[in-house]
């Protein structure tokens, strides 16, 4: 398992060591700074050097790095950082240099409570904010009255969630984010397109509610159309894989494909799942580029929005390459703002409100110097950023959340959708 | 200033606190579109292309690729300003390579620069002329960078960088610089009065002398000269001496430049390389406290002892220095005992007696235990060279010993030079064997195959050693761990061989067999196909085991490898034969090898590929080394006597192959028929007539230059003063004379002439002059000087065989028993030829004393005929008796002349030398 983790800045100096066995020596740190940070060639996240390997992961400015000798699940211990990322986010606000050099002790205090002798712990926030403070000391009485929770509640059947939890009005939040990936080729031909979805839910519910969750998934619809003898099969989403948060009971799931769970207090990821199949792209987008001769470059470019008029993209970013010797660039654009920006060698198209159905079009040209060594340009896709609210480039939906409870209230529920771009890239 | 370039200094900081690399590209490619903009628009005054340029070499430099803006920088080169032409030129030699397109380009505005009356500007062409030198380059820039050179406008460090840049471009491309050519004007540098331009001339003379021997004959005595001024006169600037010694970079390489060329037959130089070298020696007699003191001495004085040795191995000096290196030998410090063992392996290499070095022996035994490797090796090397019969047993088996030990990378070449040691030192038979089965034994991998070939040629061409071989090899090939090589060598001694141990009780056919088999099945293929072959010399030698070989015979029918199998398969067929005729014919005894040379030697010297500084000699015996000596002269055979002694030698070697004479004889040919005979300056001829019976007179003159000559002689010797009068306003500079002697006249010079005449004077030279034998012909002596420009005039001394005549007196009966003593004959000569002018009966007299004929009075009946008698001396020949009438016709302008003498030749050149001044001189 994990013998050691590091934190580093940037520059590659250790902001957090902690080892958790014998089977290493400290200057690995260096070890690492060197082969991996100082060395801009490699950029895979998983370098094994000798019997070592190290698993870093890069968020904000800095590298979080576990390290291991023996032939660890490489997985686990990738979600591993990512959780230990989000832990730093709650406890934080926002994990960076920054806030790891003001916080070194608790970091410590946390890295001991979610690692012990390498096999990772619990490390849901909520919990781990009973025991683990931002505050300064408390009262010895408050004190043992808390140890005394905590201990009751790691023990219990649902380590996750307190029970003496009381609401005036209760309330539970479901955020369904998407982000889609999409690799097109200069044919207009579809590559790769997958979306990887979150659901996130904030539960603001009193007691120890029974949740039970429903999709338009397509397994479970199959199941319920040769009961009732409908046919939905145009809506339903087949889900290539999903992972639940671990309150979703795995029993009855894979009984009958129906999710149901007690929730934890507050925010946390329900599910991740993912679909290959039948992804609906948000944008399409046509690029005309001609080189002419060896002065100028031309470009038409043209996108289109796929998604309903009564929807709007924001933020909207299409970011077009252009050739390494450009001199001068002229664009016209009909809407949003296009520049050239020469530090990404790339014409960066804002549209800060993209409505359904829109086509807009971007035509200009670039002026080339003129090349000591003639090389072809490479010719890098086009790439888009945007966020799409209330749009599921899967189509999924979520059909139902029902809440019981022994005291039998009545809860408001609130669904959310929104598509992100992820790598969202076209050729031409 | 302009250094103040904001923008740059403002992108450098920029780029200094980009803090990771991502923002460092971002940065990069936004300068990049910056200064591709402004490039295109273009109308960029020469600031600002400099500034960009600047930005575009600080990426460069980074790392990143910059694939435009070469342009720019090309355009920079031939702007006026000398911080723009400075960063053009940065640009053109950090962005461009030898072979780029954009090289032509610049080409132009570089020879621009050379021909600038600005130094600085030259200096930076030059510079970039060094630093991209390619062919294009070269062959379109040499010349300008020559003129450079040599002429006498250009600043010291304008020469000194134009001689490296020079010598840049000779190393990378030789057959573009035309380095015979430009030999004099070259050699001419060595008289700079400039340290530092020798120093920078000397790096380029020795590239270029080591290429063309012949061609930079003349650097030998400027050489000598300088080092002379240095060492023994110290004339030198203060600021040169580097810890007390003089300029000790310059005195190596003049050292080194001697060796490349043959010791000097001239007495005056070789006196003067004596006195250096002795002085050279003498100051080193005590080592410095201070090291690097000590580092410029001995790196002067191991030149030196090298440069002893290579003159010659018998003089005083080298025994002194022979004294020296064995102190050097047990010194403290790594690098002296390096230099040490070195040089000394280079004594060794040439002297003829090793004693000196076989007292060090022990010394040196030990150096191959020394923690540094590279003076191991030294040890090696020169225990490998002072090996000779007296020591050779000590010395091997010390190497044997040592061999377990060595490292790896010295084992494989201390296994040839222990084998060829034990071949050519061998007094006894066993040893020889004893020692090569035990070299095979212990080395084992390290063994080439050439080792095992050469034990196994010799075994079969001796016979006594023979059975004394199979034995060992037999005791051998028992013990139970035996290397491959050594089974080879006992497969193929048994086979051939066995049957004379057969009779020993313990090496029984069937004994001799198993011990074989046994090692078989741990061979390679290669190895098992030769034993089979043993096995089936075995079937001849002993039919009482021929079951049992059969029997691995039919096994190995059938195994995989296609030559093993038929091997078997053939071998079967020929034993199971009802008639052993065949197989009697077949394995009859091998005959003796060829007398070859030694594989092993051709194996050593393929080791030693030349460096660019090559090495005047090898490591070896003496023998090695004259046979490279052989093959160099055949390249540069140059100097007659010196060939002559080289074959003496030889004949008397037979070891030398007859290859190389033959090379020898046939390039001595040639040299003569290439050679043009020394085309002389023309207006010189006027003179030279008259100068052959006058012992003074002018011999040369235009309008720069006046030469004058004296002489005097006295039997075989003479003295001839040259005098150079300076005709010009100025001074003339880097006077040179040189002789190109015939055979058989010997000509020195005791003094170089002082390189300089001021204005309207005149300085002298002095030769002396030996005649050993009868000589034809006139000496050339070839006199450059710089006057302006270089002049060089190749002149007709007046030195012909007559000139060593003394008149003697005899009366008629004298004459006449001599006369006809001669007789006629081969020793006679007649000719009968017209006077051009009106023949003068008392100029006619001078004429013949000046050939210094006595004009015998009374002897002949007619008055008017003249009748002469001399005697020629030679120092080697002896005396020749010379006797000569002239009858002249007046009415008819004729004459008939008769020489005599007591020598065809002489009376022939006597004659050639007559007629013609008779014919049309008038006095």
């Amino acid at each position: 398992m994990i013998s050691a983790f590091f934190i580093y800045n940037q520059k590659g100096e250790v902001l957090i060591s902690r080892l958790y066995r014998q089977d290493l020596k400290r200057s690995v740190a260096d070890i690492f700074r060197i082969q991996v940070i100082s060395n801009t060639d490699i950029r895979s996240p998983i370098v094994t050097l000798g019997s070592t390997s190290f698993f870093h992961v890069r968020h904000e400015n800095l590298f979080i790095v576990a390290v291991t000798k023996c032939n660890a699940n490489a997985a686990l211990v990738f979600e591993f950082c990512y959780r230990l990322v989000n832990i730093g986010k709650a406890y934080f606000g926002k994990l960076d240099e920054e806030a790891v050099k003001n916080n070194f002790v608790l970091v410590y205090e946390l890295l001991d409570e979610v690692l012990d002798f390498g096999y990772p712990q619990n490390s849901e926030t909520d919990t781990l904010k009973l025991y683990i403070t931002t505050e300064g000391v408390k009262s010895e009485r408050a004190l043992k009255e808390d140890s005394s929770k905590i201990t009751i509640q790691a023990t219990g059947a649902t380590s996750w969630r307190r029970p003496d939890i009381k609401y005036r009005k209760n309330e539970a939040f479901i955020d369904v984010i998407e982000s889609i990936n999409l690799l097109m080729s200069a044919k207009g031909n579809t590559l790769r397109a997958d979306v990887s979805g979150q659901i996130m839910m904030r539960a603001y519910l009193s007691g120890t509610p029974e949740c039970k969750f429903g999709l338009n998934d397509k397994l479970l619809l199959e199941k319920d159309t040769s009961h009732k003898g409908m046919a939905r099969k145009s809506t339903a989403v087949e889900i290539d894989d999903c992972q639940f948060h671990q309150c979703v009971k795995l029993g009855k799931f894979d009984s009958d494909r129906t999710i149901s769970f007690v929730p934890p207090d507050g925010e946390f990821e329900l599910m991740r799942y993912r679909t290959t199949e039948n992804v609906i792209l948000p944008f399409r987008v046509h690029p005309v580029v001609n080189e002419i001769g060896k002065s100028r470059v031309e470009y038409r470019v043209t996108v289109k929005a796929n998604f309903s008029p009564k929807l709007y993209a924001n933020n909207v970013l299409i970011k077009i390459p252009t050739p390494l010797n450009t001199a001068n660039i002229n664009v016209r654009v009909a809407s949003g703002k296009a520049k050239y920006v020469p530090a990404e060698n790339a014409i960066l198209w804002k549209i800060p409100r993209f409505q359904g159905q829109y086509e807009v079009m971007l035509s200009g040209d670039a002026e080339l110097s003129a090349m000591t060594v003639k090389k072809a340009w490479s010719r890098p896709p086009i790439s888009m950023d945007f966020q799409v609210l209330m749009f599921t480039s899967s189509g999924l939906l979520v059909r139902f959340l029902k809440v019981f409870e022994k005291s039998n209230y009545t809860s408001v529920k609130w669904v959310r959708y929104m598509t992100k771009a992820g790598s969202y890239q076209i050729r031409f | 200033m302009a250094s103040s370039m904001r923008g740059l200094t403002v992108f450098i900081a920029d780029i200094r606190n980009c803090r990771v690399r991502e923002l460092e590209e971002k940065r990069i490619n936004k300068e990049m579109a910056n200064i591709r903009s402004k490039f295109k628009d273009g109308n960029l005054n020469g600031y600002q292309k400099k500034k960009y340029v600047c930005k575009l070499l600080y990426m460069y430099i980074l790392g990143w690729d910059i694939d435009f803006g070469h342009m720019e920088a090309v355009n920079l080169i031939s702007s006026n300003k000398y911080s723009e032409k400075q960063i053009g030129y940065l640009g053109v030699t950090l962005l461009m390579h030898e072979n780029s397109d954009l090289t032509r380009l610049v080409i132009n505005s570089i020879r621009k620069d050379l021909d600038e009356l600005n130094e600085i500007y030259n200096c930076l062409a030059l510079h970039a002329i060094a630093n991209i030198g390619g062919r294009e380059m070269a062959e379109s820039l040499s010349s300008d960078v020559h003129r450079l050179l040599i002429s006498p406008n250009s600043k010291s460090f304008v020469k000194k960088k134009a001689a490296l840049t020079l010598l840049r471009l000779y190393r990378k491309h030789p057959e573009v610089i035309p380095a015979t050519d430009w030999a004099e004007r070259i050699i001419m540098l060595m008289d700079q009065s400039d340290l530092g331009v020798t120093l920078c001339a000397m790096s380029l003379i020795m590239a270029l002398a080591q290429d063309n021997l012949d061609a930079y004959l003349g650097c030998y005595a400027k050489a000598v000269n300088r080092l002379s001024k240095i060492i023994v006169d110290k004339e030198y600037p203060q600021d040169y001496v580097y810890y007390k010694v003089p300029i000790p970079w310059l005195q190596v390489k003049l050292l080194r430049l001697l060796q490349y060329y043959p010791p000097s037959d001239d007495r005056e130089i070789q006196k003067k390389l004596h006195v250096i070298l002795q002085t050279i020696i003498n100051n080193s007699q005590e080592a410095q406290k201070n090291v690097q003191h000590n580092n410029a001495q001995n790196a002067v004085l191991f030149e030196a002892i090298n440069l002893a040795i290579h003159l010659d191995t018998e003089s005083q000096i080298v025994n002194q220095a022979a004294v020296l290196l064995g102190r050097f030998i047990i010194s403290k410090e790594t690098n002296v005992r390096y230099l040490g063992l070195e040089t000394m392996a280079h004594l060794a290499a040439c002297v003829d007696s090793l004693e000196p070095i076989k007292k060090h022996q022990d010394t040196i035994l030990l150096s191959l235990r020394d923690k540094d490797i590279s003076v191991r090796r030294r040890g090696l090397d020169l225990l490998y060279s002072m090996c000779d019969v007296t020591n050779a047993k000590v010395i091997v088996a010390e190497l044997l010993r040592y061999l377990n030990i060595a490292d790896y990378a010295l084992r494989e070449e201390m296994v040839l030079k222990i084998a060829i040691l034990t071949e050519k030192f061998a007094t006894e038979y066993q040893w020889y064997v004893d020692i090569m089965l035990q070299l095979i034994s212990t080395a084992g991998d390290h063994v080439g195959e050439e080792v095992w070939y050469r034990v196994v040629q010799i075994v079969t061409n001796n016979e006594e050693l023979q059975e004394y071989a199979a034995r060992t090899v037999f005791s051998h090939l028992k013990s139970p761990s035996c290397h491959e090589n050594l089974v080879k060598v006992g497969g193929y001694i048994l086979g051939e061989f066995g049957h004379l141990i057969a009779n020993i009780p313990e090496a029984s056919p069937q004994e001799q067999f198993r011990a074989i088999h046994s090692k078989f099945g741990l061979c390679t293929l290669q190895t098992r196909a030769l034993l089979l072959t043993t096995y089936f010399k075995f079937v001849n030698l002993f039919p009482e085991i021929k079951g049992e070989i059969l029997q691995v015979f039919y096994q190995y029918r059938h195994v995989l490898d296609s030559e093993l199998q038929q091997r078997a398969a053939e071998y079967v067929a020929i034993t199971t034969m009802p008639i052993d005729d065949l197989l009697q014919s077949v394995c009859e005894e091998m005959p003796p090898f060829p007398e070859r040379e030694s594989a092993l030697l051709s194996r050593l010297h393929q080791q030693h590929s030349d460096t660019e500084d090559k090495r005047t000699w090898i490591i070896g015996g003496k023998d090695a080394n004259k046979e490279r000596d052989v093959a160099r002269l055949t390249l540069t055979s140059r100097n007659n006597s010196m060939d002559n002694k080289v074959k003496s030698e030889t004949n008397g070697n037979d070891d030398i192959d007859l290859v190389g004479l033959e090379g020898l004889k046939i390039n001595n040919g040639d040299q003569l028929s290439t050679t043009p005979p020394g085309s002389v300056t023309p207006g010189s001829e006027k003179f030279i007539d008259r100068l052959l019976f006058t012992a003074e007179g002018v011999l040369y003159e235009d309008t720069r230059i006046l030469i004058g000559i004296k002489s005097e002689y006295h039997g075989n010797i003479g003295r001839l003063a040259l005098y150079f009068v300076n005709r010009t306003q100025t001074n003339i500079t880097s006077l040179t004379t040189a002789i190109e002697n015939i055979s058989d006249l010997i000509i020195t010079t005791p003094q170089p002439p002082p390189s300089i005449i001021s204005q309207a004077n005149q300085t002298q030279q002095l030769f002396h002059i030996e005649c050993k034998n009868v000589f034809t012909g006139m000496p050339n002596v070839r006199i450059s000087f710089i006057s302006g420009t270089l002049h060089t005039i190749v002149l007709k001394l007046p030195v012909v065989l007559s000139k060593f005549n003394d008149p003697i007196q005899l009366n008629g009966s004298e004459f006449f028993a001599r006369w006809k003593q001669i007789g006629a004959g081969p020793r006679e000569k007649q000719v009968v030829f017209r006077s051009n002018v009106p023949i003068n009966l008392s100029g006619v007299r001078t004429i013949i004393l000046g050939f210094k004929f006595e004009i015998l009075e009374e002897v002949d009946p007619n008055p008017t005929n003249i009748v002469g008698a001399s005697v020629l001396h030679t120092s080697g020949g002896g005396m020749f008796g010379c006797l000569m009438r002239l009858e002249p016709n007046i009415e008819a302008q004729m004459y008939r002349l008769t020489v005599r003498t007591t020598n065809e030749v002489v009376t022939n050149e006597i004659c050639t030398l007559l007629e013609p001044r008779l014919a049309n001189e008038s006095i």
